[in-house]
Order: C-alpha cells, then structure tokens, then sequence
C-alpha cells in the first residue's frame, strides 16, 4: 500500500552530550534509509529525536502524514513487557503461536521471556515489530546479536516493506537489507550520501569489501548479499 | 589448556575439548549454547557433570575477566570511574595505585572522556568499552567476550583486537557475530544445538562452512 505525503524533516536539529555534539538537516521521504556513525557519534539519540522522544536543543523534527510509527530500540530488553512468550507476544496484539513459528527458535508460550539469549530475543522483538506495517519505521543497531542466517533473514524481510519510511542506525558490515538511502555522521554532523547506488561511492563509513569493491570500478547496485555477490563476480561494466 | 571432559550443562553436551592459549572465536547461531559455554568457562555456571579446567585450575580459582552480552549487565556503579575501579576496589588495592591504574587503563582504552559520566547516560557501545576495560584492569589471565562487538562500529572492532593482544591475558575467548573477526583469531570452534561442531584453526574450521552464511564474506568473494 502507498503511502502518499510522508515526510520526516530534520530542520537544522542539534543535540549535544558532554562528549560530542550533533547537527543534523535533511529530509527523509518514502524508501529504506542507512544511518551509520561511530560509537557515541549520536546516532541513538537521532533516533530518539526522530521519534519524538527526545527534543533537540535547535530545530525541528516534523512528522508529516505519519500517524504510524515504531522505534526499536538497540537493546531487545529495553522493549520487553510481558515475562512470558505469550505475554508478551500479546502486548504487541499478536498471535503468540504465530509468531513463535516465524521466530523458530524452539519455545513455547509459558517459556520466560528473559530466558532467552540475546540473540533470541532480538529476532523475537523485530519479528514482532516486522509483523505490522508504521508510515515510520525507526531501528536501532537491529543486526546487534543476530547470528548471520538471522541478519539475512530480517534483511529479506526488510525489503519486504513496500510502504512508509524506514531508517535504519547501525553499524553493520556485512549483511543489508535493499536500501535507497545513506545517511552517515561524520565529525558530529549528519551527511547526506545520497541516493544508491552512487552514495555508495560518497560513503565513508563503507564496509571493507564494499570500498574494495568501489576501488575495483565495481560499485554495487543494491547492498545486499546478491547486489555484493553480483559487483564480486562483475567482470566488465 | 583449558580442557572440558564430558560437560553436561543445559544444552551443552562436550565429551572432550581443548583450548590453546591465544585467541579462540566461538560462533555460530542464536540459542546454539555459545553464551552458556563462555559461562562455564567463566566459572559463572558450573556444569552438573563434567569438569572443566584452566591450566589444571577451576574458573572460579583463576582470574578472568568477563564481559556479558547484555551491556546493561555488566554495570554495578554509578559512574565509569566507579566502575572501572571496582575490580581494584574489590581486592582492596590501595588507593592511589587504583586510581593511576584506572587512569592507565582509560587512556589505553580511549575512554579517558568518560571516567566522570554516570554509566546510564552512555551509548550502547561506550556501556561496551567501560565494560571491556572493567575486564582487562586487573589483568586476567582469561578474558572472556560475549558478542561485545556487537554494539561496536568498525573502527572500534579493529582498535579491539589490537586492546586483546595487548591485555597480556594468556586466554581469550570470544563469541563473536563478525566472521571477518573470527579469521582473524587463533582457533575457532562452531557451536550448534549445544555441541562443539567444529574445532580447529579458522583455515580449518571455515571452509566446512563454506556453504553456509557462516563463511567470511572476504573469504567467498577474495576482491
């Protein structure tokens, strides 16, 4: 389903810690967006800013045409509020049976939530977050702790999304899902790279393979394991 | 070494293993048992059967530093410096020598900026940092790493390795998602479904996984 008018406008926003500070402007418009950033760069409280969570010290950030949003935080314990499956399967509103067997991960409804490992209970959260659709999707680091089948995965499900705005903070090197946009904080200011496939080329936050890539006259057309694989085996342009 | 002989623990089931001294990457995926063998390795857990032994000693007779996947679990203070004093602290190290110590370790682990900031106010990846250099301050023997560079950029991840050699830590083992990471140590062993699959150097272990997501992607696609 098309969404049509969503915006999401950072108008000259800052943010500060005592250990860095943060400017951010841009407009974020329908499509999968890459945010990548160092470690306390600011990329968490940009997501907290974006979700209106958090003011900024300056600017604005407009929400316009969305009425559904999500945040997933970094951390899957941070979101959890039942202390079984079930429970907490239901305080998303979904079927506990259901999402059980999508998350495959060999529980049943009484197993208690915090039980889980990490890994686990990241694939349980985003599959409860993946479940429904939101005009804007906010997730932080949403690949921390998954094993690599299961970053694959949630990526396929990603690019699933086919409606609203979805922006993705990580530092992931690996494993992406289709992406549109990349985004990156660089020298505590938020840089536009651009559209894919050439932001790629303007991206200095890069995977290692990715910029060997680039060196090489490969540039990939999409950051996912097939577009990588496709730039790999590309012998001529 | 550190050997394993007929571990029951859970769903960990290891008739016999042996680690060498040097960087040992534990992988594989979710829910296989890799956190519940680093928590025995850790002396964290004791297993119902079985026994395992660093250089002839049990985990909780040897010094280990350990850093838990859950950031949030690795804190007991208030503030970084607080917390990265705390190993000292608790084996009534003088004063003085704690806080130079505390100071040393901050500066080698580039977090000298945080020392006065209350742990909660931190990001997920310097909660990571404080944790790590919590670990190595006093000087473990074995150093113990649950996916703590899962919360870590890049840059940060390759700073890491050079922080683990220079530990002096004669052990380290660590879970790890980033199988560009895991070649690069010394051993690797793959964990699924509770049992050590695959053991060996990562020139061993990794093309066994060659068809599975598993596989460096540096390895399959040499640019």
């Amino acid at each position: 389903m098309e969404v049509a008018g969503v915006r999401l406008v950072i108008d000259h926003v800052t943010a500060s810690s005592p250990s860095w500070s943060l400017t951010a402007n841009g407009v974020f418009s329908l499509g999968v967006h890459l945010i990548s950033g160092d470690v306390g760069s600011g990329k968490s409280t940009l997501a907290l800013m974006m979700a209106g969570l958090r003011a900024p010290e300056c600017g604005t950030v407009t929400r316009e045409g969305i009425s559904r949003m999500m945040l997933s935080f970094q951390f899957p314990e941070f979101h959890v509020t039942g202390l079984s499956i079930e429970e907490e399967c239901r305080s998303w509103n979904l079927d506990p049976e259901e999402v059980i067997r999508s998350v495959n991960i060999g529980v049943t409804g009484v197993t208690p939530v915090l039980s889980l490992s990490r890994g686990e209970l990241k694939r349980l959260h985003l599959t409860c977050i993946l479940a429904r659709n939101y005009d804007l999707l906010l997730l932080d680091e949403p690949f921390s702790s998954l094993d690599c089948a299961e970053k694959e995965k949630i990526c396929q499900k990603m690019s699933l999304r086919s409606s609203g705005i979805t922006v993705i903070f990580t530092h992931e090197q690996n494993v992406f899902p289709h992406v549109d946009h990349i985004w990156e904080i660089v020298d505590g200011r938020l840089t536009d790279c651009g559209d894919m496939p050439g932001a790629i080329e303007r991206w200095q936050h890069a995977p290692p393979l990715v910029k060997k890539l680039v060196s090489t006259g490969r540039t990939p057309r999409e950051l996912t394991p097939e577009g990588i694989r496709e730039a790999a085996c590309r012998t001529h342009e | 070494m550190i050997t394993f002989e007929n571990i029951r623990y859970r769903l960990l089931t290891i008739d016999t293993l042996t680690i060498a001294p040097g960087v040992t990457s534990v992988i594989g995926p979710n829910g296989s048992g890799k956190s519940t063998f680093l928590k025995i390795c850790a002396g964290i857990a004791e297993p119902k059967s079985g026994m395992v032994l660093v250089d002839g000693k049990a985990p909780r007779e040897t010094e280990i530093g350990f850093v838990n996947e859950f950031p949030d679990r690795n804190i007991l203070f208030s503030t970084v410096k607080d917390e990265l004093a705390s190993p000292l602290r608790f084996r009534h190290t003088p004063c003085g020598e704690t806080e130079r110590t505390v100071r040393a370790c901050a500066g080698t682990m580039g977090i000298t900026r945080l020392l006065d900031r209350n742990m909660q106010d931190l990001s997920g990846g310097e909660k990571v940092l404080v944790a790590l250099a919590a670990a190595c301050i006093s000087r473990p023997r074995v150093l113990i790493l649950d996916e703590c560079d899962s919360h870590l950029d890049a840059q940060r991840c390759a700073w890491l390795n050079t922080v683990l050699h220079a530990s002096g830590a004669e052990y380290v083992l660590r879970c790890t998602q980033q199988m560009e990471t895991a070649a690069e140590g010394d051993y690797l062993l793959y964990i699924q479904k509770g049992k050590v699959v695959h053991a060996g150097t990562p020139a061993v272990v990794f093309p066994l996984l060659s068809d599975t997501p598993f596989y460096p992607q540096s390895w399959r696609w040499p640019v």
